[in-house]
């Protein structure tokens, strides 16, 4: 039962993980060597490509950008640059035109690099044909410059934040109008500490 | 359009939720600072009420605190966070 228990856990931990490293948004140190425009049939993988734009079709295929980089340790990256508009992810992504524009102009030989910061959000996958989605562009001083993720600093300590939060919701419902149901008592006056005695007995110590 | 009210209306939905999660957490805390305010000799005997009256009088003063007023802040929060976000995104 205690492996069940912690498997359980531990696939749960995985998930959120993975969700969350999907979602947001990380820097790349890159050098864009091209931009294309290609049209993708989608098929099992299309949970991982944007959805179509409001009000239009749901086609089975649909041209999409790219901008195919060079990382700083000389692997190739490729992102696909998608609109996510109102959609999942919350990214608010309209300018995906004007991102690719500025991708274009950023061209750079390997004689001659200009290196980026490109911020995106997603996995490549090669077995999935699945691709992360560039989200900006920035130039950067050099491949080994250093990116401070401040965003995900403050989001992480804001969700940390907002789940200990509903938690101490919860303890206080319970312990304010679940706890006094269960115990004898002429009136709701002293429900606090009442509350208090029956963890007392439950737990044989003396909850706050 | 459709797709902006399609995530508008659920998000509305979702705040409003927070917002009566919140405001039932609020209200419990005012209540619990009366109950304490009551038990202390200085606040509460002095007040010449009984607890009941002591309590309802003060959850009546609740409702039109500064306090509560701010819970609308669960609403312009996200809604300004977003707005901060179409900009940054797009227009930057």
């Amino acid at each position: 039962m205690k492996y069940a228990k912690w498997t359980f856990i531990g696939l749960l931990a995985v998930i959120l993980i993975g969700f969350l490293h999907y979602t947001l948004p990380q820097h790349d140190i890159v050098r864009i060597v091209g931009t294309e425009n290609r049209r993708i049939d989608f098929g099992e993988n299309s949970i991982f490509w944007a959805s179509p734009a409001g009000g239009a079709a749901q086609m089975g295929n649909r041209d999409v950008f790219f901008i195919q980089t060079q990382r700083a340790n000389g692997k190739p990256m490729v992102y696909r640059n998608e609109d996510t508009g109102w959609g999942w992810p919350p990214y608010f992504k309209l300018d995906s035109s004007n991102l690719q524009t500025m991708a274009q102009d950023l061209v750079s030989n390997k004689a001659d690099p200009l290196w980026v910061s490109m911020t995106h959000y997603g996995w490549r996958n090669e077995w999935l044909s699945i691709y992360p989605n560039a989200v900006s562009v920035k130039v950067v001083s050099g491949p080994d410059a250093r990116i401070i993720p401040w965003f995900n600093i403050v989001f992480l300590i804001l969700l940390l934040v907002a789940v200990l939060f509903v938690r101490r919701l919860w303890l206080r419902f319970r312990h304010r109008s679940i706890d006094p149901m269960f115990n004898d008592g002429p009136s709701d006056d002293g429900a606090h500490r009442r509350g208090k005695r029956f963890w007392g007995r439950m737990g044989g110590k003396n909850r706050k | 359009m459709i797709a902006f009210f399609r995530f508008a209306l659920p998000g509305l939905a979702g705040l409003t939720l927070i917002y009566v999660l919140i405001g039932v957490y609020a209200r419990s805390l005012a209540r619990e600072r009366l109950e304490k305010a009551w038990e202390d000799p200085k606040t509460g005997a002095a007040s010449c009420l009984t607890r009941e009256e002591f309590i309802a009088q003060g959850m009546r003063a609740y409702k039109h605190s500064l306090r509560r007023k701010l819970l609308v802040l669960v609403y312009i929060v996200p809604v300004g966070v977003v707005a901060i976000l179409v900009y940054v995104m797009n227009y930057r």
